[in-house]
């Protein structure tokens, strides 16, 4: 741990959120000093982007206290935070396509007339003198629109540096953009690392953090687990003091039977070329890669709810056409989506009528919708999965990401699927029903179900799987089973620095 | 948002605005539009009631609804008007219906649409006087009926028309097609250029009673015919539409235009000479004197037998035929001046 | 009391009846007779068989704009049939309701397939099909045969017919809605569309149906019109859409979907041709109505924000958060 107190540019200590069911953070510190890259690293939920989100004024945190330049202060908006320096890129774009370049690094504080009007020859010239500074070739008259996403995400820097500020948050700043477009991007931030900016680097490539940054921070859980200077430790570290939750025991039987239940061959697609792989009853197959890997592409074509552009898929030895999920459903796939509100929950309907989405006729006679049938139904997995809720008509948007998610369970679980598909199943979900979320599919496995488990979370892919498929750039490079798996060999593939032949991939 | 940058502004010029209002009226400025003249003995709760369509169209408002009004005033009774703001002929008719039920004194309704018969029908045999004007409704036994006769508008724009050219030239026609008293009207001009062989039509063009589109008719016509002699309007916008078109292509005098209606911007155009021509109806006389008819039969001023409604006669004229007007650059002072 | 009021439905039918309590007290001898409320029946019936399929429409997540002019081109060919071709009732009602049909399924196919936005798609086709309308009518077609106005002027205990098949529509829908397994659906595509589809449910085909649906309730009501009337005009049904969506609202539907029973917009038309009752007998002007109507539409959605707020937050708290904010 470092004690550095001279040229603190922000620091918080002890911050606290609780959002209903989880505890984002818990006693969090961090202090960025002015000239550094400081690295935030930490697994998807360990609560980093809810931390940035404090420091822009977004949120408000429950407890603890944020000084900036030494001096205590309570950022109360969005504005509060630009006026105070502090900017931020964020992971998502925030900029408006059909715009100029210029106007979209300006938005807000234009250069204008007395009665309002942009001047745009100003604009333009403003425009022109910061993308010149920062070394970015861009006209700043054309459409946003018509940049590459890496020049995009220069563009949305340029904006975060039009206001100057002190502080510059980029969260996950390369994950979109080119090799050469990230030299660049670093030859900025090294610019603004010698004019004394404080940076904060949030990402999940160890290489480029070690590569760029100067200190790093990890958060694990909502919990700080402490600032090391990067020369002082290792990537292997780093993960570890990331990832190292005691995981409670899980029990590692695996309940493959002999029979296949799902063959996938060589399926392609928008996103995915020429995918091969085979499950069997009762097996937990993992597929994990990056992000845009391909992964939810594929899965969603196997489900019919995108196109398969060509390849078949078997069921226990037959082939079957699915142009619709819902004759994936009848062929017995279910499949849990990755954005739990926007795709797989009815968040203004109840918890009944969520359950029972899947499958109508089930709780339906004579096409006539039974009362009674609907409320035994819904009870009985409200039972099953511990989901807590006053009544099964409670709304769903009321619920717990942790119960929310075990809706969307319950209504797949509701048509004995023989294939589920789950995709980032834990997401946004607290460690109690995380837990509770592993048991149910090992249970489902047991029963003879097939599992294809999509996730992120390599913890809980290695956990879970019995082999675990790896993804990269839209093909399978690997396959590794579950006894020789760790999270370095999958990081190795997942960034596309190992590749088996197709040989070896034929074991998939 | 910051809506206090709003609310305040407001509220200050609302506050600004307001000794305005209250210094800018003066009591003496009040027209008095209560001049009583007390012939019969009136009910003042005894009421008469207007029914249109398209309530607020300018020409209703200035002419049929303003003369209604006023021939209340002077008798002392209520008169209410109402009707669909948008030309909505189902809506006038369930107005209609509803107003039946409530059982005024007197019921004038304007004959819209041919479609309208059932309900006039309806209100007769409530036991309403009930008078329908403007265009007339065939099969509807309503008590008396006010209007003009489109074939003759037809045939007086017609005349007017080969007076201007000399016997002839092209001409083209203006108007809403699919409408009866205009189909009446063009069989009325047809008839008067049969007399002139050297005139010939160019064509019938459906401006949808639209001044825009008149006017885009109008310029087109005369780019496809540059030899277009004369343009006759049939309904109130084809007037000023048409006018409008002629003076943006320099062309008043040039091409004759006549047209039917006489609101100010008619009037204007026939003094500018862009219009040469216009033939108007009385409509003041229509409401007048329906809203007397009513008057009358509820009254019984007048009773031919020891009892009218047993003996099946009603006691008022059936149908009128209030006359039109011409207009041209001989008489168009007296229009202005009104 | 507030849990009462957040079903709009229960809110509505209190409101109508506070409000017809008020008339009749101010109007003895003419709002409270059988005379007139059957004839507000007779002319909200029209309006309620679209608000029918418009609520539907909504449940759904979408909405027609071209149902007026249906009500317009259903009527229009049937009386064309009728008036000039010499056809007998049957087949040439079934032909205005089958154009009504392809209607439907046009604006359908195009929102559901081709994704265009339903507010540009119906907008399109309200122009196209009152004009087609205004071709096939022209200035009206009048004296149709009298087997034919059978349908909208024979009277059963006092009520015209298009009150009982008004009636049939709204009872059968609301029954299908509530508890029909095909019908439910809409629910959950107006909810999430895209659960919904990852749910196995059809949503495209759904939507076509709906559309179609809606539209064959509007050729039904501009059939019952046009035999209501005895003629069909070219004009009919003009400014429905708006009037029949404004209903479906006050009835508790969302633009935004998922939200709304049958049985609201009945109670919205209802609501609606009370107000407007109300306005004629007391002799107010056109223009006031719809003002009215307006600002009722405003406050009823107001009211349901405030009520439905789950912060829970009163109307004071409301402002002066707005202040802060």
């Amino acid at each position: 741990m470092i004690e550095q107190q001279t040229d603190i540019s922000i620091e918080v200590r002890n911050i606290t959120k609780t959002f209903p069911g989880v505890k984002a953070l818990s006693d969090v510190n961090l202090s960025v000093a002015k000239g550094t890259v400081h690295a935030l690293c930490g697994e998807n939920g360990a609560g980093k982007s809810t931390l940035m989100k404090i420091l822009t004024g977004n949120y408000q945190p429950d407890g603890g206290r944020i000084f900036i330049n030494g001096k205590e202060t309570v950022i109360k908006s969005q504005k509060h935070a630009r006026d105070l320096g502090i900017g931020i890129v964020y992971q998502e774009r925030s900029l408006v396509k059909n715009l100029s370049v210029a106007e979209n690094i300006f938005t807000g504080n234009e250069p204008r007339n007395q009665l309002g009007f942009i001047k745009y020859r100003e604009l333009f010239a403003k425009a022109t003198v910061l993308l010149k500074k920062l070394n970015i070739n861009i006209n700043p008259q054309v459409k946003v629109a018509t940049l590459s996403p890496g020049l995009q995400q220069m563009v949305e820097i340029a904006k975060a540096l039009s206001q100057q500020p002190r502080v510059l948050i980029l969260d996950e700043p390369t994950a979109s953009i080119t090799e050469t477009e990230t030299k660049i991007l670093f030859e900025i931030i090294l610019q603004l690392k010698k004019q004394g900016t404080a940076i904060i680097y949030i990402s999940h490539r160890m290489t480029e953090i070690f590569k760029i940054c100067d200190v790093v921070s990890i958060l694990k859980d909502g919990c700080y687990q402490g600032t090391y200077q990067c020369e002082e430790i290792t990537i292997d570290d780093v993960i570890k003091k990331m990832v190292g939750r005691e995981m409670k025991q899980i029990d590692v039987t695996s309940f493959i039977q002999n029979e296949t239940a799902i063959e996938v061959r060589n399926a392609s697609g928008n996103g995915f070329s020429n995918i091969s792989f085979s499950a069997r009853k009762g097996e937990i197959i993992g597929i994990t890669g990056l992000v845009g890997a391909g992964r939810t592409e594929l899965v969603r074509a196997i489900f019919g709810a995108d196109e398969l552009a060509s390849g078949e898929v078997y069921l226990n030895g037959a082939a079957v056409s699915i142009n619709h999920p819902s004759q994936a459903i009848k062929n017995g796939i279910a499949y849990l989506p990755e954005e739990r509100k926007e795709q797989g929950l009815f968040m203004d309907m109840g918890i009944a009528d969520n359950i029972i989405s899947g499958n109508l006729s089930a709780v339906a006679k004579h096409n006539l919708l039974n009362k009674k049938l609907i409320k035994t139904a819904a009870n009985s997995y409200v039972r099953q999965l511990a989901i807590k809720t006053p009544s099964v008509s409670t709304k769903v948007a009321n619920l717990s990401g942790g119960n929310q998610q075990k809706v969307v369970l319950a209504r797949w679980l509701a048509l004995n699927p023989t294939v589920f598909i789950v995709d980032e199943p834990t997401h946004g979900v607290d460690i109690g029903a995380k837990y509770e979320i592993y048991q149910l599919l090992q249970n489902l496995a047991k029963t003879g179900s097939t599992i294809i488990l999509i996730s992120s979370e390599l913890p809980e892919v290695l956990a879970l799987s019995d082999r675990i498929l790896l993804m990269y750039k839209g093909t399978i490079t690997g396959c590794i089973p579950r006894l020789l798996a760790s999270e370095e060999l999958i990081m190795e593939y997942a960034s596309g620095l190992k590749k088996d032949s197709a040989q070896m991939q034929q074991v998939a | 948002m910051n809506l206090k940058r709003y609310i305040q502004p407001a509220l200050l010029y609302s506050v600004a605005l307001l000794p305005l209002v209250f210094s800018g009226c003066d009591e003496s400025r009040v027209v008095d539009k209560s001049q009583k003249k007390e012939s019969v003995m009136v009910n003042s709760d005894e009421e008469y009631v207007m029914v249109t369509t398209a309530i607020n169209f300018p020409m209703y408002v200035n002419h049929d609804q303003a003369a209604f009004k006023r021939w209340g005033n002077e008798h002392g009774v209520k008169t209410s008007i109402l009707g669909p703001s948008d030309w909505d002929v189902a809506a006038q008719i369930s107005t209609i219906e509803q107003v039946i039920g409530s059982k005024p004194a007197g019921l004038l309704i304007n004959g819209t649409d041919p479609g309208i018969a059932q309900v006039i029908n309806k209100a007769v045999d409530a036991g309403i006087p009930t008078v329908v004007y403007d265009a007339d409704i065939p099969n509807a036994r309503y008590h008396a009926f006010l209007g003009t006769d489109w074939y003759e508008i037809g045939r007086l724009q017609g005349e007017a028309m080969a007076k201007l050219l000399n016997g002839k030239g092209k001409v083209a026609y203006l108007g809403i097609l699919g409408m009866t008293n205009m189909d009446d009207g063009y069989r009325g001009l047809q008839d008067v250029f049969k007399k002139y062989p050297q005139i010939t039509i160019v064509g019938r063009y459906d401006d949808k009673a639209n001044v825009e589109e008149a006017a885009h008719i109008t310029s087109d016509l005369l780019r496809a015919h540059p030899d277009l002699a004369g343009i006759c309007g049939f309904d109130g916008m084809s007037g000023p539409g048409i006018g409008l078109a002629i003076r943006e292509a320099n062309k008043a005098g040039k091409v004759k235009v006549t047209a039917v209606d006489w609101e100010p911007e008619h009037l204007q155009m026939v003094k500018a000479g862009i219009i040469d021509h216009l033939v108007g109806q009385k409509r003041e006389l229509f409401t007048w004197y329906g809203a007397q008819f009513l008057f009358d039969m509820k009254h019984k001023i007048n009773t031919l037998t020891a009892d009218d409604e047993k003996a099946g006669i009603v006691a008022v004229p059936h149908k009128v035929n209030t006359g039109l007007i011409e207009i041209n650059k001989d008489n168009i002072d007296q229009f202005l001046k009104n | 009391m507030k849990k009462l009021l957040q079903e709009r439905e229960a809110f509505l039918a209190i409101a109508i009846v506070l409000i017809c309590i008020a008339a009749s007290i101010a109007w003895p001898g003419v709002f409270p007779t059988f005379d007139n409320l059957s004839q507000v029946l007779l002319n909200l019936s029209i309006d309620a068989i679209v608000a029918v399929g418009m609520m539907l429409l909504l449940i759904s997540g979408s909405f027609d704009l071209s149902v007026g002019s249906v009500v317009a081109f259903s009527g229009g060919i049937t009386a064309y049939l009728l008036y000039y071709c010499g056809m007998y009732p049957l087949p040439a009602v079934l032909i205005g309701m089958s154009a009504a049909a392809l209607v439907g399924f046009i604006n359908g196919y195009l929102v559901a397939k081709a994704g265009i936005n339903p507010m540009i798609q119906t907008l399109a086709m309200m122009g196209i099909i009152r004009g087609a309308a205004l071709m096939i009518s022209g200035s009206g077609i009048q004296n149709l045969p009298a087997d034919f106005n059978v349908l909208g002027q024979s009277n059963f205990l006092g009520l015209q017919s298009p009150v009982w098949v008004m009636l049939l529509v709204v009872f059968s829908f609301d029954f299908l809605v509530s508890k029909n397994i095909f019908f439910r659906r809409y629910y959950y595509i107006g909810n999430n569309e895209k659960a919904a589809m990852l749910s196995g449910i059809k949503v495209q085909k759904l939507k076509i149906t709906g559309f179609i649906l809606a539209s064959l309730l509007a050729g039904l009501a501009g059939i019952l019109l046009a035999s209501r009337l005895g003629a069909s005009l070219g004009t009919s049904g003009k400014g429905m859409e708006l009037r029949v969506i404004t209903a479906a609202i006050l009835g508790g539907a969302s633009l935004s979907g998922g939200e709304g029973r049958i049985m609201g917009a009945l109670l919205g038309t209802i609501f609606m041709a009370v107000i407007s009752n109300i306005m004629i007998i007391a002799r107010v002007s056109g223009y006031w109505q719809e003002m009215v109507l307006g600002l009722i539409l405003i406050l009823a959605v107001w009211i349901d924000i405030v009520l439905k707020d789950p912060r829970g937050l009163s109307l004071k708290a409301r402002f002066t958060k707005l202040k802060t904010s």
